[in-house]
């Protein structure tokens, strides 16, 4: 088994966050290759992602299973590729540090199983790091972006107008980059 | 020749290199060693060009590291070796200058830019055991681990495969079972290197000549697409480019090389050049038959040599960066034991376990039917080779994808669900299992070559790693389709012994150089061994640079006497 820790400090309430992180298709947009999120009731889901690796593309569906969900701090969670003999569980946490900002910890585990576990585990040996830093860094990203995108009370239009907008292309850009990162 | 010279010049140097494969950076290596200012461009924004794609192997005859080691060999030997490979579709004068500087030119590259290669242990010429002048081991080399880290900035730019295992070496992978046992592989070592970035095979074998230029100062520019060649009335004397919309014109005072490869993602080129119909390939876009396009203008004198057309598939939900079908070769899949290859008759046309003979097979025409009387055809095996081999990417025990080949029961079902004649297939699988049990395949010999063995066997099936029955279903069927040979081509720009393009006139082209791929392939001629395109991209640019620059090879003419050429 493979696993991996990326802790990453967002700048915004815990239940700002805890308001993105609710709805599974924002976990699943958030992916990088991710095609189309399929949610089959609260708890299930299918991903649709394209994943790179050494220049080869593949497209995987991933089921994904909410174990718990724990507002506004934590939830647990497991996944399964479709015709893929590859399993792993993983868990968002989340602590207050302060009304604005919030420190998120997301593990990742990846487990291969049958005769071939060992060469799954290999190839995500180096892609599983990349993957939760690139979600942990987007995750970021979109809410701060969010934030900034809605005028807090008080604040006058034109500066809002440039910070989301600034956001915007910022979000832009990850995302082609994102796109063509992991595949190099 | 044409005048065609521009207003301004955009770049200035002495060598141009098109093509960032082993080709043209050996080229501009050695050009800058040899006093000459040097840069390369490449049409992609990645550097390595196919190099990086393949296997990485270097077929070198008398090389140091076998002599070292003991195995006897020479460039004489290599020189007959390849001369009967040919079967005269050759030249020999083209045969001895290859075998004779591909030494000289590994020598050069690992004194000047660090390259660290070694013998491929217990790795056969193909031929090795069928024909004299063959060896069990020696000539076939591959590099260490190279570190990618010390690309900096270039080694996100620096291309790998998705084809090949490179975080592993052939050493790996072959003193473990081979890709038939892949499940004994060092899978820890593996993970290491993807961690820390080691490449091996092609892909190691590009970097190291990536970080040669890189250590010189060589300006690679990426993205910058070749389209015409300049010339002043007498000579080449430089390039015309496009970046991003606009021209951007190069001068090369002293030549240019052209090494971009061949023209397999053409398909008009593979047709009319090739006789290949409807290939997929496994390399990019790029590989258009740029040679031809830049030397044609000049005169340059076109060869084709006897070629085949290979044989691959595509896994569903594969594919490549930009978005296209990733194609992967059945080479190794149907060489392995209880697996076997049949035409639309139901019956075996070849070796299965020897590409280079049962590919010879794939277009052959019957003019009474106007037909490919051997394609379609369909790659079968059972539960057995289902169990413990991968095929392709689908590893072994996992179910086939959906939308890949077709499963059932019994041969005979097998058999009317891909439209074949049921009672052939089973007539043919029954011959075939009766082989195995002989250990000997009286039809096509499948198994007699060692290297068949060593690539595409299993070493642990008894009573021969080429040879296991189809008996226990379900039973499956992979309908395989045409591929290029990885831009291995039938045709090519010819060139002189160093490395300048000729015409049609048979005088070489002032200023003009073709390296690897893009050259005449009349150093192998009918058949081929693998290792021999790589070492003569790397041989080529070796030539080109030091000829460019003032300092020919005088070695061809010092030898050639003694082979009576």
């Amino acid at each position: 088994m493979i696993e991996t820790e990326q802790r990453i400090s967002i700048g915004a309430g815990i239940e700002a966050v805890w308001e993105y992180v609710a709805d599974i298709r924002n976990w699943a947009s958030l992916m990088p290759g991710s095609q189309s999120c399929a949610v089959l009731n609260r708890d299930d889901s299918r991903w649709t992602l394209k994943v790179g690796a050494g220049g080869l593309v593949k497209t995987v569906i991933v089921a994904v299973h909410i174990e718990q969900w724990n507002a506004p701090a934590g939830v647990i969670f497991s996944y399964a590729l479709q015709g893929e003999p590859v399993v792993g569980s993983g868990s968002y946490g989340a602590a207050r540090k302060s009304a604005h900002e919030t420190e998120i910890t997301l593990k990742l585990r990846v487990a291969g199983s049958g005769p071939m576990s060992r060469l799954w585990e290999a190839m995500s040996t180096p892609l599983l790091p990349q993957l939760a830093k690139a979600f942990s860094e987007r995750l970021k990203l979109e809410i701060e972006g969010a934030a900034h995108a809605a005028p807090p009370p008080g604040a006058s239009s034109g500066r809002s107008s440039v910070l989301g907008g600034l956001g915007r292309w910022f979000l832009i850009r990850w995302r082609s980059i994102i796109r063509c990162g992991l595949q190099q | 020749m044409i005048r065609n010279l521009p207003a301004r010049w955009d770049l200035e140097a002495d060598v141009v290199a098109i093509g960032s494969g082993i080709g043209g950076l050996s080229a501009a290596i050695t050009a800058h060693e040899h006093g000459s200012r040097a840069l390369v461009l490449e049409r992609t924004e990645e550097l390595g060009g196919v190099t990086a794609l393949s296997l990485g192997e270097l077929w070198v005859a008398g090389n140091h590291h076998a002599l070292a080691a003991g195995f006897e060999d020479s460039p004489d030997s290599g020189y007959r070796y390849l001369k009967r490979l040919s079967m005269g579709y050759g030249e020999d004068t083209a045969i001895l200058n290859n075998v004779l500087h591909a030494r000289v030119a590994l020598q050069y590259f690992e004194e000047k830019i660090g390259l660290k290669t070694r013998v491929i242990p217990h790795c056969p010429d193909y031929y090795f055991g069928t024909t004299t002048d063959a060896v069990a081991q020696g000539r076939l080399l591959e590099v260490l681990p190279f570190p990618a880290q010390t690309l900096g900035d270039w080694r996100a730019r620096t291309r790998v495969s998705p084809l090949v295992p490179y975080a592993l070496t052939h050493e790996d992978i072959f003193e473990n079972g081979g890709v038939a046992n892949m499940r004994n592989w060092d899978f820890d070592l593996m993970a290491k290197r993807l961690q820390r970035d080691e490449r091996c095979l092609g892909a190691g074998l590009a970097a190291y000549f990536v970080k040669g230029a890189l250590d010189r100062g060589i300006g690679l520019h990426t993205g910058i697409n070749a389209q015409d060649l300049i010339c002043d009335g007498s000579r080449v004397v430089g390039v015309r480019a496009t970046k991003d919309a606009r021209d951007v014109f190069v001068r090369a005072d002293r030549g240019v090389v052209l090494a971009v490869s061949s023209y397999e993602r053409n398909a008009g080129y593979n047709k009319s050049l090739g006789q290949q119909l409807d290939l997929g390939s496994m390399v990019f876009p790029s590989i258009d038959g740029a040679n031809f396009r830049l030397a044609g203008p000049v005169g340059a004198r076109v060869a084709r040599v006897p070629d085949i057309t290979s044989l691959g598939f595509c896994v569903p939900g594969e594919e490549t960066p930009d978005g296209e079908p990733l194609w992967r070769s059945a080479l190794q899949p149907i060489g392995l034991p209880h697996t076997i290859v049949v035409n639309r008759m139901g019956r075996r046309f070849g070796n299965e376990a020897f590409y280079r003979s049962i590919l010879y097979a794939v277009d052959i025409i019957d003019g009474g039917t106007q037909t490919h009387p051997n394609f379609p055809c369909w790659a079968i095996f059972d539960g057995q080779a289902r169990e413990k081999y991968p095929f392709g990417s689908v590893m072994p025990g996992q179910d086939l994808p959906a939308g890949f080949g077709v499963r059932a029961d019994s041969i005979v079902e097998l058999a009317q669900r891909i439209g074949v004649d049921a009672r052939a297939l089973t007539d043919t699988v029954s011959a075939f299992n009766s082989y195995c049990g002989k250990s000997e395949d009286p039809e096509f010999h499948r198994g007699s070559h060692p290297w068949s063995a060593w690539m595409c066997g299993d070493p642990g099936n008894q009573p021969h790693p080429n040879l296991g029955p189809l008996l226990r279903p379900p039973f499956y069927a992979v309908q395989l389709h045409r591929i290029g040979g990885s831009a291995i081509p039938a045709a090519g720009v010819v060139s002189d012994h160093h490395a300048r393009a000729v015409g049609w006139d048979d005088r070489p082209i002032e200023g003009l150089y073709v390296a690897g791929n893009s050259a005449a392939r009349l150093e192998t001629g009918a058949c081929m061994q693998s290792g021999v395109s790589n070492a003569r991209g790397m041989t080529h640019g070796y030539l080109a640079g030091r000829h460019a620059s003032g300092r020919p090879s005088d070695l061809l003419q010092k030898e050639r006497g003694r082979f009576g050429l």
